[in-house]
């Protein structure tokens, strides 16, 4: 039983990682996976540039069936082919990552040059209730390593909000601390990244928290309407 | 049958007259009579005893699983009920209760701490087994009256709160009544995560935490009639449920999820309701076989007078069964009552108390298989009988009168040994396991005839002159007719090796269940401990005194390509489309040199470092090598964030995901990980409440966001079951001893009058009381040693196949019991042996020549 719970407890973490939202390797890294026609364009045209999302597993497209395809990191990357834009799309997330595990994370994936970062997580950390100052103090330190790294790379940050199961004192710290975040680095901010797909049922897998591929398309509108003006 | 040669004119047989003569024969000797039956008793009263208290310990150990989950049936969904299924939920069961969970932010007011909790929000009588059990004990109950909270009592020293401080819940406060040391698991997703909170239902919606977007669980929980099989209605009930987005648990489901303690359980009970069945035969067995031999004589008689073949057979039979009869019955009652005195002498040893209740079942299954024994091992020496030819009576009586061997002997084999099957299956509930048990006896009882062949060709070729008169003498006793070694070797040496047999499973089986309670097992995990902080997390667990049982970084990757293969090629080629599962999810690998104790390598060669080979090796655990398709040798490329590796599959391993700890299905050796983005996981054991408060609060302080989940409220509800189960395993076998010993000195003790008239003869003959004395401590020495020491090599072979066959545990044998087993079995064998001949030794020869011996 011992064992049993001990497994829960891991897939927990793993989910809770999940949770987090991105856009992120999958795709990632062009290198493999990534459809290979995006990644064709890419050499076709002269420059390509790399949005990288970096997130949990919201960006990581958990549970969805096809993460590929489906996930709204990948979504985003055939809006970019519409609008004929040369971007290339690369999925940096990482199912159950908290802020303290992306900050660990993040000089790894900075490697590959990045022009336009988007950033995608928290959302780990809120359902585990870590203070919103660490929570803070962890997106800071992720956003100043890629200032740093990268200082022309254009910034995007995703809000994200606690269930109101949570507690009305934390969720309103939670979700104040993403504007904040925003104004305070000059990032472009999507103001609620699960707008109209959070605790609407049929748009999330039965956990209830990851979205379903039609959420991952709404989710992937979300993130658009702020992306699009900074590509 | 009447085909005898005896030209006799033809005479009715009466079934009265038979049935008078069964019992004026037994009449000639009572006392001896009632040594024969004493066997038959005590075989039975072991059965009988072993059974009723198996079947109630049963009971009570499944009535201990129902305080894992509080309830019979428990639905769950983490969406508000729908209308149409709701009036299904309300129709269910005999008492009812709901709840709802989640996780929430708290606020000690006291401290002014805020903490992530999961709050269950119960209303009605829910556990209806266990109990949540509080300091102080009425809070369980009374904290539903009003605003009141329960808290879980580490979380309650990490912030040093008290009862009747207040703890303020979403908009609302309320007075904590008491903290929870041990409440029924929820092992739901959101269960462990966080430390629990009990709030009465009625106050939920005033916290107003429960709004559009909030994450909510529903649990409904039932109580059924006890004769209500749930878990058949559960099943029914499956397709609706589904269809609504709920799911269900019981006592049984659980149990299945708990882990193999149960299992175990069940079939050391089932090895132990074995066990007792051929004790049972062994003491019917061998009264009814030395019982029938000593008729010889009585029968030739009655046939010079005139009985016909059958009617003698039929005399004895009759005899015989009523024999088995009413020993089974003073067996099956003996057994009863035994249940019923042990639990008074033992009350102080006892960690909790037994049921005691009378099985019908046991004792029904106690007088038919004493009476079935006795009838078939009769017939065994019945049917050569019906050949007994009256020039016996003539010729000496000592005289084996073996006629040749019968063809009916066979048929009476096969019925002993269907019996035994369908005896076995009633005990094992499975065919392939009762026919393995079944041969596995015959093979040991084939074993010990021959070893007493061999020993009786050995002895007689080894008995030679110059050894002197008394061991020649005892030694002769052997091999000459009318000897006992056969007898006395299946008897003592089948005896011995059940009992053996019990010791070693027992001990191994109880390792096993140590192993898998808390003792020695994480109780407290932390995780999302970052790289940088791995070294001082370690350090401080170090200061607590804490252990750190297992330490492993985690990587996510994906897989890229299967030699060379992409999603894409899957994709097209829609034969193997079962691959392509194989690249949706997240892979969660882990890196290290060496294997655990739970991994096994069965296929190629576990490498534990990367050398600059360009092809990293790995090891893929069977199962996920077998969906896959993979071999040994094929080229798996990894997206390690962004950087693909590429990796050769070095290895498959055999995981044990039973055991506790953590396991990975794709293992990569150290030195190419090491860079990569990864979390590490620490576990560790808590011995207290109070321990873990202050660990956790330390950890916390210095590393926000590591989270700790303590498993210890969950794992006092199991500790308490598999302390139960373990002692119920040690009870079981104890006792099972215990009985297995009188049934062996019942076995022997009925051997009393095989050498009663040699001995009588000797001291007539002029021989001293020594020299009996000596002459049958010889006889029995030997017999003692060598059949104790053969059982114990069959109880040896037996328990490491039912170690790696059956229970699938690591064959460990401790030999002091083994050795100690030998010593008492022997000393009884020589102590018995020479308490049968003491009647003869006490009195003067003329004395007992003239008594009926």
């Amino acid at each position: 039983m011992i064992q049993h719970h001990l497994k829960k407890i891991l897939t927990l973490a793993a989910m809770a990682a999940l949770v987090a939202c991105s856009d992120s390797n999958t795709k990632s890294t062009d290198a493999d996976t990534a459809k290979s026609a995006e990644q064709n364009v890419p050499n076709q045209s002269a420059p390509v540039k790399t949005v990288l999302v970096f997130g949990d597993s919201l960006t990581a497209g958990y549970g969805l069936e096809d993460p590929e395809d489906d996930a709204y990191p990948s979504v985003l990357q055939q809006k970019i082919k519409e609008a004929n834009l040369p971007y290339n799309v690369v999925n940096g997330g990482n199912s159950g990552e908290t802020s303290a595990g992306g900050l660990s994370r993040i000089d790894w994936v900075l490697k590959r040059k990045v022009d336009v970062f988007v950033l995608e997580l928290g959302a780990n950390d809120g359902l585990r209730g870590v203070p919103v100052k660490t929570t803070t103090q962890n997106l800071q330190a992720i956003i100043d390593k890629v200032k740093d790294k990268y200082p022309d790379a254009k910034l995007v940050i995703c809000g994200m909000q606690m269930p109101p199961s949570m507690g009305a004192a934390y969720t309103a710290d939670y979700k104040a601390m993403f504007p904040k975040l925003a104004e305070k680095n000059h990032m472009a901010l999507v103001p609620f990244l699960l707008e109209n797909v959070g605790g609407i049922a049929k748009l999330n897998q039965a956990d209830g928290i990851h979205p379903t591929k039609e959420g991952a398309k709404i989710v992937a509108n979300n993130v658009w309407k702020v992306l699009k003006d900074v590509l | 049958m009447a085909n005898t040669s005896t030209p006799i004119p033809s005479r009715k047989t009466s079934l009265g007259w038979l049935f008078k003569m069964a019992l004026r024969d037994s009449r000639k000797n009572r006392s001896r009579l009632f040594l024969f039956v004493s066997s038959i008793i005590l075989g039975i009263a072991a059965l009988v005893a072993i059974y009723s208290f198996g079947y109630n310990l049963r009971n009570d150990i499944n009535n201990q699983a129902a305080t894992l989950i509080g309830a019979d049936l428990v639905i769950s969904g983490n969406k508000p009920v729908e209308k149409n299924i709701q009036p299904l939920l309300d129709s269910l069961g005999t008492e009812r209760s709901q709840e709802r969970s989640f996780g929430s932010m708290v606020l000690f007011t006291q401290s002014g701490n805020t903490r992530l909790v999961q709050i269950r929000a119960l209303q009605g009588g829910y556990p209806y087994y266990g109990a949540l059990e509080t300091v102080p004990a009425q809070a369980a109950q009374q904290f539903k009256a009003g605003q009141y909270t329960l808290v879980d009592e580490a979380l309650m020293l990490q912030y040093k709160a008290k009862v009747n401080d207040s703890l303020k819940i979403g908009n609302l406060t309320f007075i904590i009544a008491g903290a929870l040391k041990q409440a029924p698991g929820q092992t739901g997703l959101a269960a462990g995560v966080a430390p629990v909170v009990y709030i009465p239902l009625q106050y939920l919606n005033k916290t107003g935490l429960v709004d559009k977007g909030s994450r909510i669980n529903y649990s409904f929980y039932y109580k059924f009639d006890q004769d209500t099989d749930v878990d058949k209605l559960a099943e029914k009930l499956d397709t609706r449920l589904d269809k609504a987005d709920l799911h269900y648990e019981t006592i049984q489901t659980r149990k299945e999820n708990t882990g193999r303690a149960f299992t175990d359980l069940n079939r050391f009970l089932s090895l132990v309701g074995f066990v007792a069945l051929l004790l049972g035969c062994i003491g019917v067995a061998s009264s009814t076989q030395i019982y029938v031999r000593e008729k010889v004589a009585s029968i030739a008689v009655l046939r010079c007078l005139g009985v016909k073949a059958f009617e003698a057979f039929l005399i004895y039979l009759i005899q015989i069964a009523g024999i088995g009869l009413i020993g089974s019955i003073i067996g099956a009652a003996l057994g009863s009552a035994v249940q019923y005195l042990l639990p008074i002498v033992l009350k102080d040893f006892l960690p909790f108390e037994i049921t005691v209740a009378i099985s019908w079942l046991a004792l029904g299954q106690g007088v038919v298989l004493g009476v079935i024994i006795s009838i078939l091992f009769a017939l065994l020496s019945l049917i050569s009988i019906r050949r007994i030819s009256p020039l016996n009576t003539l010729r000496s009586a000592f005289e084996d009168s073996r006629p040749a061997r019968d063809p009916l002997r066979w048929l009476v084999y096969g019925l002993i040994v269907a019996f035994i099957v369908l005896f076995a299956y009633i005990q094992l509930q499975s065919w392939p396991a009762s026919a393995g048990f079944t041969v596995a006896l015959l093979v040991a009882f084939f074993i010990l005839w021959i070893t007493a062949l061999l020993l009786k060709r050995v002895v007689k070729l080894l008995v030679q002159g110059p050894w002197s008169y008394l061991v020649r003498q005892g030694f002769a006793n052997l091999y000459r007719p009318n000897n006992q070694t056969t007898i006395l070797m299946a008897s003592i040496g089948l005896s011995t090796a059940f009992i053996c047999l019990l010791v070693f499973m027992q001990s191994m089986l109880i390792n096993q269940v140590k192993l898998s309670s808390s003792g020695n097992q994480p109780n407290l995990v932390l995780f999302d401990i970052q790289t940088n902080q791995e070294k001082g997390i370690v350090a401080l667990t170090k200061q607590f005194k804490m252990p750190v049982l297992q330490q492993v970084p985690i990587v996510t990757m994906r897989l890229q390509t299967i030699n060379g293969k992409s999603v894409n090629d899957y994709r097209k080629d829609t034969s193997r489309n079962s691959r392509r599962w194989a690249f949706g999810g997240e892979y969660r690998v882990s890196y290290r040199d060496s294997l655990t104790s739970s991994e096994k390598i069965i296929e190629g060669k576990w490498i534990g470092e990367a050398r600059d080979a360009t092809d990293i090796p790995v090891s893929l655990d069977d199962r996920t090598a077998k969906r896959l398709d993979i071999k040994l040798g094929d080229k798996l490329v990894f997206n390690v964030q962004g950087t693909p590796m590429t990796t050769v599959v070095a290895s498959v391993r055999k995981v044990n995901w039973n055991q506790m700890g953590t396991n990975f299905r794709v293992l990569f050796p150290t030195g190419v990980l090491e860079e990569a983005p990864q979390f590490h996981v620490l576990l560790t054991h808590s011995k207290s409440a109070g321990q873990s408060a202050q660990y956790q609060e330390a950890v916390v302080r210095k590393y926000a966001n590591v989270s700790a989940v303590d498993l210890g409220l969950v794992l006092t509800v199991l500790d308490e079951v598999l302390d139960k189960i373990s002692y119920v395993i040690r009870f079981m076998s104890g006792f099972s001893i215990a009985t297995g010993l009188i049934v062996l000195i019942a076995s022997v003790r009925i051997s009393k009058y095989q050498r009663i008239k040699e001995s009588v003869l000797l001291r007539t003959l002029g021989g001293s009381r020594k020299q009996i004395l000596w002459i049958t401590a010889m006889e029995y020495l030997f017999l003692g040693t060598l059949s104790a020491l053969t059982g114990i090599v069959l109880a040896l072979a037996g328990s490491w196949m039912l170690a790696k066959y059956t229970f699938e545990i690591p064959y460990n044998v401790n030999y002091a019991p083994a050795i100690m087993m030998f010593t008492i079995t022997a000393v009884l064998t020589i102590v018995i042996g020479l308490l049968n001949s003491r009647g003869v030794l006490n009195r003067p020869p003329l004395e007992i020549l003239r008594s009926d011996i």
